[in-house]
């Protein structure tokens, strides 16, 4: 009977502890699915192996982390984070480069038409 | 800054000359289930450049259309922001045509591995979420989340491919396993493609 509170706490405080080392390892897979499309479409198999995908995918959110961490260290410079923090820091890297040069330029023209759907929609209904 | 002009000047001029130089590698986003507005910016995105993989241009047909929209509709429009934007390259006739051709060549196999290539992308949701666990600030604006979104996949894109290569070097056939993955990253590394941590990382 003694030892069961003693053995408890003890145990808890080993789960705790094993826990608390594991909880950092123990991600929620984020990307799992998306990951698995993606790797197929840029050469693996249909079925990546999923051991595989859980390290690729901690690779990119150590790659994103990092990267991110050194556009915040550029933007607390001025102030905010900005996208062209980004860019700055694949500069070097023409394809990504050009790629996300691409992206924000859709995603403007995106705006832009939807702001003249708009005020198309407008002019239609102040005709009536 | 590129582009210190109207978007608009910077597209009329931009049609005329040589769509600017290719960039071997790019990622294509293509989310099912969209607007046909949102698709039609969406899949010239893909064109870019893809790394060793064709593009798809049967999409860029309905891009060149959603384009002549934004134009007109653009043309009465006074006030437009200068903007870092390249005029996307999906409207050079030639390079569309090439794509046709090639795509209209493809195997079902590689339609299929096409397809996914260009549809899969990171779900901006789950991106917004890293991003404010990273910065610990709560407004991500929308651009930082697509500019990463993108950057991932080509990063993902550079992965698998170094570690096909690693597999063609060591005689490995069948679906990548995490040694070459692990191979292929520190190749990256030494490329330099990787950022480095200012501090190395103790505790994961």
């Amino acid at each position: 009977m003694s030892n069961t509170p003693a053995a408890a706490p003890t145990s808890s405080s080993k789960s705790k502890a094993a826990g608390s080392s594991q909880a950092p390892e123990k991600r929620k897979p984020l990307f799992q699915k998306e990951l698995q499309h993606m790797m197929y479409g840029f050469g693996d198999e249909q079925n990546p192996l999923p051991e595989t995908v859980a390290l690729v995918e901690d690779i990119v959110v150590e790659y994103v982390t990092d990267l991110t961490h050194k556009a915040q260290e550029i933007g607390t410079k001025r102030g905010r984070l900005l996208v062209d923090d980004f860019l700055y820091l694949i500069r070097k890297d023409l394809p990504k480069l050009n790629r996300c040069r691409e992206l924000l330029a859709m995603q403007e023209e995106l705006k832009q038409a939807r702001k003249a759907f708009d005020v198309d929609e407008e002019k239609i209904t102040s005709l009536d | 800054m590129k582009n210190s002009k109207d978007p608009f000047e910077a597209a009329i001029e931009e049609e005329q000359e040589e769509s600017p130089p290719e960039s071997p590698a790019g990622g294509g986003d293509d989310e099912e289930g969209r607007h046909e507005i949102e698709q039609a910016p969406e899949e010239s995105e893909r064109d870019v450049g893809v790394r060793r993989q064709p593009k798809k241009f049967k999409s860029s047909v309905a891009v060149a259309d959603g384009k002549n929209k934004d134009e007109d509709e653009e043309e009465e429009e006074e006030n437009m922001e200068a903007e870092l934007t390249k005029y996307p390259t999906t409207a050079d006739p030639a390079k569309m045509a090439k794509m046709q051709v090639i795509l209209s060549q493809f195997t079902e196999d590689q339609m299929s591995r096409y397809e996914s290539f260009r549809r899969s992308a990171f779900q901006k949701g789950n991106m917004r979420k890293l991003l404010q666990g990273v910065t610990g600030s709560q407004k991500i604006s929308m651009p930082v989340i697509i500019v990463n979104c993108g950057i991932a996949k080509m990063f993902v894109g550079e992965l698998v491919e170094t570690a096909r290569v690693v597999m063609g070097e060591r005689n490995d056939s069948g679906p990548i396993r995490p040694c070459h993955i692990r191979e292929s990253y520190r190749r990256l590394k030494l490329e330099g493609k990787v950022p480095k941590r200012s501090v190395p990382r103790l505790f994961r």
